[in-house]
């Protein structure tokens, strides 16, 4: 399964009528990384494009539609893209490959199942605790600032944050956060509370110090009890083999 | 350029419907917080809880008694002349101290804001 951090990314370009084993290049290279547990592979067809023998393919002249340039792209771990190119090196006869190094943001999947929920287990632990106090109507980029904060620690992986919003209080601007006269108030005090280890947070604290425009950073030892669902051993790289 | 601070953490646990001298126990804490120049303080109000008096604190159709966090964080002198009054405001509820590092940011307001 791809992890979120650097990666692999494999691009080869084939030529749609390149046969390997009379069929098609694209298609066994696509049935090869499928087989081989790839966690995506993606086939685009060219507009238009020239390779090594310099003739032009392009779709706009019927006589030279044929062979056209198929862009085949996959991103993976540094191993399994080592352990998959020796196959691919030797399968394409016609064509180029190329290997970046990438950088996995974001790996989402809706689809996939919920592994079964085991019993309860505690972990235990020291970990630390920030508050983050601002004001309601605080922004960052024309969004809550609050909002912008969990949104970028969620990002940076960290634990968890909470938001809270308190119904008076005051602090760095000295003015005073209070619910108006019917209740409704753009500015009453808010507070983020995040729990993650120590490092963690030292790396998510230049973050928010950016962000913020005022307020305060209150960080604290804690002890840390948390009740997971265990589960089943994560899917290692062996699983296809 | 941060500047990271030992300080102390206050925490004031009393219900909504505590009063002092007619007026809800929170304001005047935040008050007299404003008058002893106490760095910030923040009032929560908690969804349902209980405490030594096992009465459940919960949000009743004409009574409001939710359970209400105050939070504070100063020097340990300055909470050392915040305390005792508010021991003294105080009718039940709890008073919690820890050690905290913090720090302050304070950047001068940014053109076209």
């Amino acid at each position: 399964m791809l992890q979120k951090g650097t990666a692999k990314k494999v691009t080869i370009y084939v030529n749609e009528d390149t046969q390997h084993h009379f069929v098609s290049l694209c298609d066994s290279i696509l049935t090869f990384l499928l087989h081989k547990g790839v966690s995506g592979a993606t086939a685009t067809r060219a507009m238009a494009g020239f390779g090594a023998h310099h003739v032009m393919h392009t779709t706009k002249i019927e006589v030279l539609t044929e062979h056209l340039p198929i862009r085949i792209e996959f991103i993976e771990s540094a191993e399994k893209v080592d352990e998959l190119m020796p196959t691919l090196y030797d399968m394409v006869n016609d064509g180029v490959i190329e290997i970046q190094d990438t950088n996995v943001v974001k790996v989402a999947n809706k689809e996939r199942p919920t592994p079964p929920k085991g019993p309860h287990t505690e972990m235990r632990g020291t970990a630390r605790l920030m508050r983050i106090y601002m004001g309601e109507s605080d922004k960052w980029q024309g969004e809550p600032l609050y909002e912008a904060l969990v949104k970028r620690l969620r990002l940076m992986d960290i634990a968890g944050a909470t938001v809270y919003r308190g119904i008076l209080g005051y602090g760095v601007k000295g003015h005073k956060h209070q619910s108006g006269r019917l209740g409704f108030s753009g500015d009453l005090p808010v507070m983020i509370s995040v729990v993650d280890s120590e490092d963690k947070l030292a790396k998510a604290l230049n973050e928010i110090e950016s962000m913020m425009q005022d307020g305060i950073i209150v960080l604290s030892d804690v002890d840390v009890i948390r009740l997971v669902h265990s589960r089943p051993a994560p899917e290692s790289s062996h699983a296809n083999s | 350029m941060r500047t990271v601070k030992r300080a102390k953490l206050l925490r004031l646990h009393f219900g909504e419907s505590d009063q002092y001298n007619g007026k809800p126990l929170y304001e005047v804490i935040v008050n007299r917080c404003k008058e002893l120049k106490i760095a910030g303080a923040t009032v929560f109000r908690g969804l349902e809880g209980y405490g030594e008096t096992a009465e459940i604190h919960r949000h009743h159709l004409v009574r409001k008694d939710q359970p209400i966090v105050v939070t504070i964080v100063d020097t340990a002198e300055n909470l050392g002349r915040l305390i005792p009054e508010v021991e003294e405001m105080m009718d039940t509820g709890m008073i919690a101290t820890s050690d905290v590092d913090y720090m302050r940011i304070e950047k001068p307001p940014t053109a076209g804001t």
